[in-house]
């Protein structure tokens, strides 16, 4: 069995555990990564506590890159790209390119393909001047500013008024994303807790339309947040922000509880809570590799139920939030089916056919 | 305990499964369907015109494209210049429209949604993409349409405009509008006028840069322009609102209208005299 590889392509929570599953069954693994270390995301940004455990997300985070690093079996492409990938014999020739633009070649049994996601700019969301007025910030900024101790406004001061709005990319037809980001919400309200905890008398208000801690975070997070920390929950979407006096930011939006009431509210800082799209790392792996995307512009498994592990193209795999808005947890299960799923597949040449969208049913009522 | 007696002249009700029957109210209305409930709080001459009211506006052809859903984020209200001076808010009229609130629907109809200013800032900052805006729209073409009191009351200053607009194609244009009139555009607005014809002639594209034959169409484009208001239906609507602002229009486009045809007799009959054509229909 010796011998037998196969490629990851992104080293996030998904990729990390793919490639340790599949050295501890013996495989050898190719990582092909775009930045100059590992770990994705949760590293780039510097993710401060994960939800709904509030617990740091190198706790999550290290041990993978740690293990991943430790192992003998896999060979580092590091600020790599790949840049397509041909059939041959029972495998993939795969052409890997280094940011000097020196070519590679590689040959594999499998791919598995974890570019992730990436964080939406507000930008695109003109109306909530982004960029152009000071104090406001988007969770991923936060993340950052919350992991190194940095939580102050323009001032140099901790803010003591703060607003967060939901849904900033997400569920919003103007930009074209008409999905739910699944986890801005939890994040979000993570945020709000932690700014209590640093800042006790700080107001914080989250600007909601629905609050999608769903499952077992409930309590844990939405509850919680009330209970303890006195987070403030508004029903209503903000439509634009203003620069007030003294590097104050000051919100527009509708009590939409309260019918036609008009909020003018001035905030220390605002946070925008914006959502996952696939970015345009995943849309150059999917190009390079040759798979099809679906409606939200995410790469589509070849069966969203029954093979959300399998691609549309024989031998290649998908595991994160490449195919859609996943949390860290989600990811590294992905790694693990897909890693399973690589295995079947190299060593018994196990690959279900899908009948998904091909299947014209009449119903009749 | 005082109520007592009044309690006990009140046999034990069986309610059915209905849920309508566990509404507080029930004792005083009973079990009232949904549709009739809804027109409960008008006056009864007014009930049968709202219903059809609300019915021609979701029979329109534009309606299903332009409600599609709402979110009740409220982005439209609190966008809405409208609403910050008045009891009016866009996503009052979407919530009404999607519960099929006839009732409502007829006191937005004949107060608040003449308050709209018709920006679309909520059309376009709408993250379910309704065309909210259009929508206003449309339920003020139907008040107008079913000649409704507050419509007529609300158009009557504009008689002067509706006049201008139906017979000369424009209300103002923009030579009518000089920063002196207009104190609120500051100095710089003066200094920038005074050139304001070389401006607009040095834009790059056919305008037609003049603003000097703003109320002076051509007695043909004059005819052209009032025939198609007559056809389009647009002179019906205001003859709904205003009969004498049509019997006067409608004196003037047969007057023009003749005129022209005169011309154009004497033309197929080689009888024209070309320098005696005027300019304008003013010059007539």
């Amino acid at each position: 069995m010796a011998g037998e590889r196969v490629m990851v392509i992104g080293s996030g929570p998904a990729g990390l555990s793919a490639t340790k599953e599949l050295t501890n069954m013996g495989f050898n693994v190719i990582l092909v990564e775009r930045e100059s270390y590992l770990g994705g995301t949760p590293k780039k940004l510097k993710y401060s506590l994960l939800f709904p455990e509030l617990r740091p997300a190198t706790e999550v985070i290290d041990p993978l890159v740690k293990s991943v690093q430790e192992s003998k079996n896999v060979k580092f492409y590091m600020e790599s790209i790949v840049e397509g990938a041909k059939e041959e014999g029972n495998g993939f020739v795969v052409n890997i390119k280094d940011k000097t633009g020196k070519v590679t070649s590689e040959k594999v049994n499998a791919i598995i393909a974890a570019s992730g996601f990436e964080h939406f700019d507000s930008r695109r969301k003109y109306e909530y001047g982004y960029g152009i007025v000071p104090n406001i910030y988007q969770i991923s900024d936060i993340e950052r500013m919350l992991s190194e101790n940095k939580l102050v406004t323009t001032k140099g001061t901790p803010p003591k008024r703060v607003a967060i709005l939901l849904c900033v990319g997400s569920r919003d037809a103007t930009v074209g994303n008409t999905y739910c980001s699944r986890v801005c919400c939890a994040v979000s309200v993570k945020q709000a807790m932690e700014i209590k905890e640093r800042i006790p008398d700080a107001v914080v208000h989250i600007y909601y339309m629905d609050i999608r801690t769903y499952g077992l975070m409930e309590d844990k997070l939405y509850w919680k947040s009330q209970l303890e920390y006195r987070v403030g929950y508004i029903r209503g979407r903000i439509s634009e922000f203003m620069r007030g006096p003294n590097d104050t930011v000051i919100i527009k939006g509708e009590d939409t509880m309260n019918l036609n009431r008009a909020l003018v509210v001035p905030y220390d800082m605002v946070i925008l809570a914006n959502g996952m799209e696939v970015g345009l790392g995943s849309k150059q792996v999917a190009k390079a590799l040759g798979l099809q995307f679906e409606e939200h512009g995410f790469i589509r498994p070849s069966d969203p139920d029954r093979l959300p592990v399998q691609s549309t193209r024989k031998g290649i795999f998908l595991a994160g939030a490449l195919t859609g808005p996943k949390t860290i947890s989600d990811s590294i299960t992905e790694g693990y089916a897909a890693a399973m799923k690589a295995y079947e597949y190299v060593t018994k040449g196990i690959w279900d056919e899908s009948s998904f969208g091909k299947a014209v049913e009449v119903v009749k009522h | 305990m005082f109520m007592g007696k009044k309690m006990a002249t009140r046999s034990v009700l069986e309610l059915p499964d209905d849920p309508r029957f566990m509404d507080m109210a029930y004792e005083e209305q009973g079990a009232v369907s949904e549709e009739e409930r809804n027109l409960s709080s008008l006056k009864p001459e007014d009930r049968e015109t709202a219903v059809k009211f609300w019915q021609a506006v979701k029979s329109d052809f534009r309606f299903d494209e332009y409600l599609r859903g709402c979110l009740n984020c409220g982005v439209c209200t609190s966008g809405c210049p409208a609403a910050k001076f008045y009891d009016f808010g866009p996503r009052e009229m979407i919530q009404y429209m999607m519960r099929d609130e006839a009732d409502k629907i007829w006191e937005f109809v004949n107060k608040k949604v003449w308050a709209c200013v018709q920006c679309y800032t909520c059309s376009m900052r709408c993250p379910f993409n309704n065309e909210i805006a259009g929508l206003i729209m449309v339920l003020r073409e139907y008040s107008v349409q079913f000649a409704l009191e507050s419509a007529k009351e609300i158009l009557a200053p504009y008689r002067r405009v509706l006049y201008t607009v139906m017979t000369m194609g424009n209300q103002v244009t923009p030579d009518m509008i000089q920063p002196e009139a207009f104190p609120d555009w500051g100095p710089q607005a003066v200094e920038e006028s005074k050139n304001m014809d070389v401006y607009r002639k040095s834009i790059p594209v056919d305008l037609m840069q003049r603003t000097d034959i703003g109320w002076h169409p051509s007695l043909q484009t004059a005819v052209e322009m009032m025939t198609i208001m007559f056809e389009s239906g647009v002179m019906d609507s205001i003859k709904k609102v205003d009969p004498d602002l049509y019997d006067m229009i409608e004196d003037i486009y047969q007057d023009r209208k003749s005129q022209l045809e005169e011309i154009k007799e004497k033309w197929e009959k080689h009888e024209l005299n070309e320098n005696e054509l005027p300019d304008s229909w003013l010059d007539l």
